[in-house]
């Protein structure tokens, strides 16, 4: 593994520049540390890094949880918020979260359009997960995941 | 003054918006465009007293509005605001004439320490 590749502290750097900025500036609603735990329906959204490195940043929550990520975003009540809130207050945060990491990785990296799925985890085949944070917010799983290309480099036959 | 907002983010341009609002940058004529083909039209059109564009965005890049009205002699107030940044794209943005770069997520005072000289 490369000396520049993201660590869970840079993802816990960006995950506090996000919920200061934006789920929470008032600083009352944190993200909490703890165990993974798969929400009974889900929220993944993901931005793909290729190029000069090649895997996945992908942020997971409950559906709930979107809901209060979108509201929040979005400056809306929670029962204001739509279908479509949810899909692009999720893209969004994939998109900040990749960005930032794509910082830290090398320059020739490029960050792919955001990709969301609502009711499902997102599935990474011949990756494996190089860091996660992961937690709750509002008391509902949040998580915040990077995937990397076992096979980078190797051209498929 | 009339403020352009480029950003293929729906979300994105809302915070952007309510971003100028908290700091203290209200009512301004606010013109929003989804790509950067139309951020260069709107540019054109509009006339904008400020450009605020993200980097990354279909049809146009963000860097490819800037060059594209500077070279037809446009010296529109023009900063990014955008979650990537490399040295080489705020080289690329300093160079091409950028006023600022803002990173996401940014805060209210990001924004006033950034545009302050533009929107007094």
């Amino acid at each position: 593994m490369s000396e520049n590749t993201p660590t869970i502290d840079d993802l816990r750097e960006i995950a506090d520049q996000v919920w200061s900025a934006y789920l929470d500036p008032e600083g009352v609603r944190p993200f909490e540390l703890g165990e993974p735990k798969q929400p009974a329906t889900a929220v993944s959204a993901s931005v793909s890094l290729t190029g000069a490195w090649h895997g996945h940043v992908v942020v997971t929550c409950s559906s709930e949880a979107a809901r209060h990520a979108a509201a929040a975003f979005l400056a809306m009540g929670t029962e204001e918020v739509g279908d479509e809130d949810i899909t692009d207050v999720m893209g969004e945060l994939a998109n900040i979260v990749g960005g930032n990491v794509k910082s830290m990785l090398p320059p020739a990296t490029l960050v792919s359009l955001p990709h969301v799925v609502n009711g499902a985890s997102n599935r990474f085949p011949t990756t494996r997960q190089i860091c996660e944070l992961a937690g709750t917010w509002l008391d509902e799983p949040f998580s915040i995941s990077m995937w990397q290309g076992r096979d980078a480099g190797v051209v498929a036959a | 003054m009339k403020i352009l907002i480029a950003d293929d983010s729906r979300v994105m341009r809302q915070i952007v918006i309510r971003t100028l609002r908290q700091a203290g940058f209200d009512g301004h004529d606010l013109v929003e465009a989804a790509d950067g083909r139309q951020a260069h039209d709107a540019i054109v059109a509009e006339k904008p007293d400020l450009v605020v564009s993200d980097w990354n965005m279909p049809e146009m890049t963000g860097i490819q509005v800037l060059d594209a009205v500077r070279a037809a002699g446009n010296t529109v107030p023009f900063g990014f605001v955008t979650s990537e940044c490399t040295p080489e794209m705020q080289n690329a943005a300093e160079a091409a004439g950028a006023l600022f770069f803002i990173i996401k997520p940014f805060t209210p005072e990001r924004f006033k320490e950034a545009l302050s000289t533009v929107l007094g």
